[in-house]
């Protein structure tokens, strides 16, 4: 069996950061098992929450019986219930993701795992999948800090090059899980349909949603030259350019427009939307960018 | 039409082809349609062509004008090849284009062209093969030239070639001389080679030219600071006088240094120094006097403007050496220093004295005889008695024409012709022409008659000495006051002679300057002889103590055994003639320069030296030892005056006169020789810089 830190996505550096970190959610949601998170729900734990009279059903063993020897009134103690989280990372695994250096894809999956091992290590549920994923294709839902290496296991099996729009895969992943939690969408959003219809769709469930944007250095701050006949690696397309400084500048135009608008979206539909480079360590993203949006701390 | 199209031909030379232009022609249309047709189109696999589909929808880059504007690199390149193709053309202006087909340079690389005075060059001889450079860079191919150079002797640097690179390279090895300036010797040269083929042949009565004669121009480049050459017809040549150098050119300079014998106190030498100014401006000088490199004297005196001043330096019992007079001032100019600095300094050698060797010619005087036969006189010369037969030998003629003699006495004797050599005449008159003339004005009256050879002058009897020249020095020491002369012959010196003795009757004794010799005269016999051919007294002063004195005198005096003696200075480039005692086989001499030569003796005993070329103290050595010395020095006042002769002419801005060669006036070219500026190097390079910068922005998208 393969060490946990054989994993080229986590290395030991990054996991004793992360082991410091949890992940966090505006919303309570409910649970479905108990976890190490502090439920609406009261229940049991060591945390006092209220006291109410017993009415007949009550556990007994949540009497306070100092209370019945002082009042002889049979009260019972409450406590808060601790639940767990669901906690589901989306990853674009299409052909444009296989770019860049480390690839966006190779990035998605490392912030894809640095952030399951966080929710493992706090027993929550952690569930990985793509945007391919057909409607009833579930990926593994994992919990507790043993599964971290079939998280692993799991991020391995995921290759770019599926064919998919974005707005589908979200269709389908919305479909496959109707349940509350966290949801991070890593995609870089490059479809030619547009990315609205999908982020629209992302922000109907009722989800704490985040859109991490990871985008290549080479997509950023293009370097070419000279008269160029540019590949579309999804489609095939195909686009003639001829590089100067003007068309240079209007693509940085462009792209800043691109983003803004991305952001501008998510913004104002409640989601959190970061911009990542693939430049950026993704430990340095996670302590930095990821804690400042509330994600973790 | 015309006129212009003389301006496209003076701004450009053509150096391609028809073809070849065809060729560049079709350059640039290749290079645009290149641009357009976009033949390769490097693909680029992209995550995503959306952002590069939207960034391209506003900017129309397929559209021709927006290609056109934006693609700075086809600009350039378009650029680069209009900069070749101007450079192919090899524009210029101002270019005097050569006529004619034979070009002879004659550059003066006298001493006069070494004054630094040109702005922008070393000096005159740099300027002058600047200016002869660049006129060969306008030849033509097909057009020869040849290159001589000239000071006082005239050198074929480059014989005619129509190799330009060769020509130049020539140039360049001209290098600057301190002789004298001579034309006449470059031109007969110039002439001789420029029409070898003057041969002329006599066909029925009519000289026919074999060769037909080809005209040459011939450029002079010199700051024109020689005589006008007469005697030369130009023929063929057509000349072209290029003067070199500037009117204001400052130079103070020691136009002669020599050392001679103090008049008052024989016993010693004097060095004399000429300083003259040939600038415009009185100047305040000092000079400085080393022997042997050590300081002996200072002494500073102001000179006027064009004038020439004179320092005399006692010099104490120096015997051997080198003199080196230095000339220091300051000019008003930027160097504080004049143009030509060579002739700042000048030289003298002091030589050991030799033994003169002294002819005494006489039928017999016993009392004389005795008296040059002391030790003293001994020391100071060595003595030859001879008959007066002996006069009319050729071995005698050969030794006083040689100046193997330091002094000749006759007594009672007359030679032929006065030898080259002091002379001392005992009751004769010397056979010279200017002692004769002087006799004739003071016979006139008493012998009227016509000029003969021989004067005897005007004989008195017993004439009383009444006064003598104590200050010369063959007087030195010597008291006439008891001596009685029984019969003697009145002296009249020639026009810058002395008298030594005078008496009631005239003057009994003389001595008068004969070229670089001095004749001396006693008008009394010492012993005569009468009809009966017996010996008479005709003096008592043998008996005196004087009368050894008054030999020994003249033996230190005329002999040329008086101490040191300052030979005089060679003019450099002029050969030396040495002569040795003892008769060596060769002689060593040093230059200044510290080279050492070794010259074998020519005919008549004597030693030609002619590597003279340097300024300077010359050591001529037999074996080890130094025997004699002597100076070489400028001391020409034509070429220490280094302003160019500014032109009469004061119209049409002529900077220097004309120079004269036989009957033509040539006028010196106004201006300075224009060249022809070429601009193919700024423009190729102006194209390399294109190059880089479109290699630069191809590299780095530097778009303006």
């Amino acid at each position: 069996m393969p060490k946990i830190t054989d994993s080229k996505l986590l290395s030991p550096d990054l996991m004793a950061q992360l082991e410091r970190l949890e992940l966090v959610t505006r919303k309570i949601f409910r649970g479905r098992l108990k976890g190490e998170r502090r439920s609406k729900r009261k229940g049991q734990s060591v945390e006092f929450a209220d006291f109410r009279n017993y009415v007949a059903g009550d556990d007994l063993r949540t009497l306070d019986w100092n209370l019945y020897a002082r009042l002889d009134k049979l009260i019972i103690k409450l406590f808060l219930e601790e639940e767990d989280l669901h906690f589901y990372t989306l990853i674009d695994a299409s052909g444009s993701m296989d770019f860049g250096t480390p690839t966006k894809l190779t990035y998605a999956k490392q912030l894809a795992a640095s952030l399951g091992f966080v929710g493992l290590i706090r027993a929550d549920r952690v569930c990985i999948e793509t945007l391919g994923q057909g409607p009833h294709q579930r990926g593994p839902t994992l919990r507790g800090r043993r599964s971290v290496w079939r998280m692993l296991e799991h991020l391995d099996t995921i290759q770019a090059g599926e064919i998919t729009n974005l707005a589908e895969g979200v269709r389908n992943f919305a479909s496959r899980n109707s349940g509350r939690g966290i949801v991070i969408l890593v995609s870089d959003l490059m479809d030619k349909e547009g990315y609205e219809p999908a982020l629209r769709f992302l922000a109907s469930q009722q989800m704490d949603t985040f859109v991490i944007h990871v985008l290549s250095q080479e997509e950023l701050e293009p370097d070419v030259t000279g008269d160029l006949k540019l590949l579309d690696c999804e489609d095939g397309d195909e686009a003639e350019i001829t590089v100067s400084v003007p068309l240079l500048s209007r693509y940085q135009e462009t792209l800043n427009a691109f983003v803004g608008g991305a952001q501008q979206f998510c913004s104002q539909r409640g989601m959190n939307y970061l911009l990542a480079n693939n430049q950026t360590p993704v430990g340095e993203l996670i302590s930095t960018y990821l804690r400042q949006r509330g994600l973790v701390r | 039409m015309i006129a212009l199209a003389q301006v496209v031909d003076s701004l450009f030379r053509n150096t391609l082809a028809p073809w070849q232009w065809a060729i560049m022609a079709v350059i640039p249309p290749a290079i645009i349609a290149l641009y357009f047709l976009k033949l390769k189109r490097n693909p680029l696999e992209v995550p995503s062509t959306y952002l590069w589909k939207k960034s391209i929808e506003d900017l129309h880059v397929n559209s021709l004008w927006q290609r056109m504007r934006k693609n700075i690199l086809l600009l350039l390149q378009l650029l680069l090849l209009a900069l070749i193709a101007w450079a192919l053309l090899r524009p210029g202006w101002q270019g005097t284009q050569l006529a004619g087909q034979r070009f002879i340079f004659v550059i003066d690389n006298s001493a006069s062209m070494q004054a630094t005075d040109v702005p922008g060059a070393e000096n005159r001889l740099a300027v002058a093969k600047q200016q002869a450079t660049a006129l060969i860079d306008q030849m033509d191919s097909g057009m020869t030239g040849m290159i001589i150079s000239f000071a006082n002797t005239p050198r074929v640097i480059q014989e005619f070639t129509d190799n330009r690179r060769l020509l130049k390279d020539r140039v360049e090895t001209i290098e600057p001389t301190f002789a004298q300036t001579k034309l006449k010797g470059a031109l007969e040269l110039a002439d001789g080679l420029a029409n070898p083929g003057r041969i002329t042949v006599q066909q029925e009565g009519i000289e026919v030219d074999v060769v037909e004669a080809q005209e040459a121009t011939l450029f002079i480049f010199s700051d024109g600071r020689f005589e006008d050459v007469k005697g030369f017809s130009l023929g063929n040549l057509k000349p072209v006088y290029v003067p070199i150098g500037t009117h204001s050119a400052d130079n103070l300079a020691i136009t002669s240094f020599a050392t001679r014998r103090n008049e008052a106190r024989p016993e010693e030498q004097q060095a004399f120094v000429q300083i003259t100014n040939f600038t415009n401006q009185p100047h305040e000088v000092v000079v400085e006097l080393s022997l042997n490199g050590q300081f002996l004297d200072a002494r500073g005196v102001e000179v006027d403007a064009g004038q020439t001043t004179g320092l005399v330096y006692p010099l104490a019992d120096t015997s051997t050496g080198t003199l080196r007079a230095s000339l220091s001032y300051e000019l008003a100019n930027e160097q504080k220093q004049d143009a030509l600095p060579l002739d700042d300094h000048a030289y003298a050698a002091l030589n050991d004295a030799n033994p003169g060797r002294v002819l005494f010619v006489s039928p017999g005087n016993p009392a004389l005889h005795s008296a040059l036969a002391t030790q003293r006189s001994g020391r100071l010369a060595s003595f030859e008695l001879k008959e007066p037969g002996f006069l009319d030998t050729d071995r005698y003629q050969q030794l006083a024409q040689t100046g193997e003699y330091g002094l000749v006495i006759f007594d009672q004797c007359v030679p032929r012709k006065m030898p080259r050599a002091n002379t001392l005449f005992i009751g004769r008159i010397p056979p010279d022409r200017s002692w004769q003339e002087a006799q004739m004005g003071e016979t006139d009256e008493t012998a009227e008659n016509e000029p003969q050879p021989s004067v005897t002058g005007r004989h008195v009897s017993v004439p009383t000495i009444i006064d003598w020249n104590r200050a010369h020095p063959l007087m030195a020491h010597v008291e006439l006051g008891n001596v009685v002369i029984i019969d003697s012959t009145v002296i009249t010196p020639p026009a810058g002679g002395d008298i030594l003795i005078d008496s009631t009757a005239g003057p009994l004794a003389a001595i008068a300057p004969r070229d670089q010799f001095q004749d001396a005269v006693l008008g009394f016999e010492l012993v005569g002889r009468n009809e009966q051919e017996e010996t008479t007294i005709n003096t008592n002063w043998p008996r005196m103590h004087s009368f050894p004195t008054f030999w020994f005198n003249a033996i230190e005096y005329l002999a040329g055994a008086s101490g040191t003696e300052g030979t005089e200075s060679v003019p450099p480039g002029k050969p030396v003639e040495l002569k040795a005692t003892g008769n060596p086989a060769q002689l060593t001499i040093q230059t200044p320069a510290g080279k050492k030569q070794t010259i074998r003796h020519s005919t008549h005993d004597v030693f030609l030296f002619h590597d003279t070329r340097q300024l300077g103290i010359y050591k001529v050595s037999d074996g080890n030892q130094v025997t004699q010395q002597f100076a070489v020095n400028l001391f020409d006042r034509n070429e220490s005056d280094i302003r160019v002769t500014p032109s009469q002419d004061s119209t049409a801005g002529k900077l220097a006169a004309d120079i004269h060669i036989g009957n033509v006036d040539i006028a010196a070219m106004t201006g300075i020789t224009t060249s022809r500026k070429e601009l193919w190097r700024p423009i190729l390079i102006a194209a390399l810089i294109v190059l880089l910068v479109e290699w630069y922005v191809y590299n780095r998208r530097v778009h303006l």
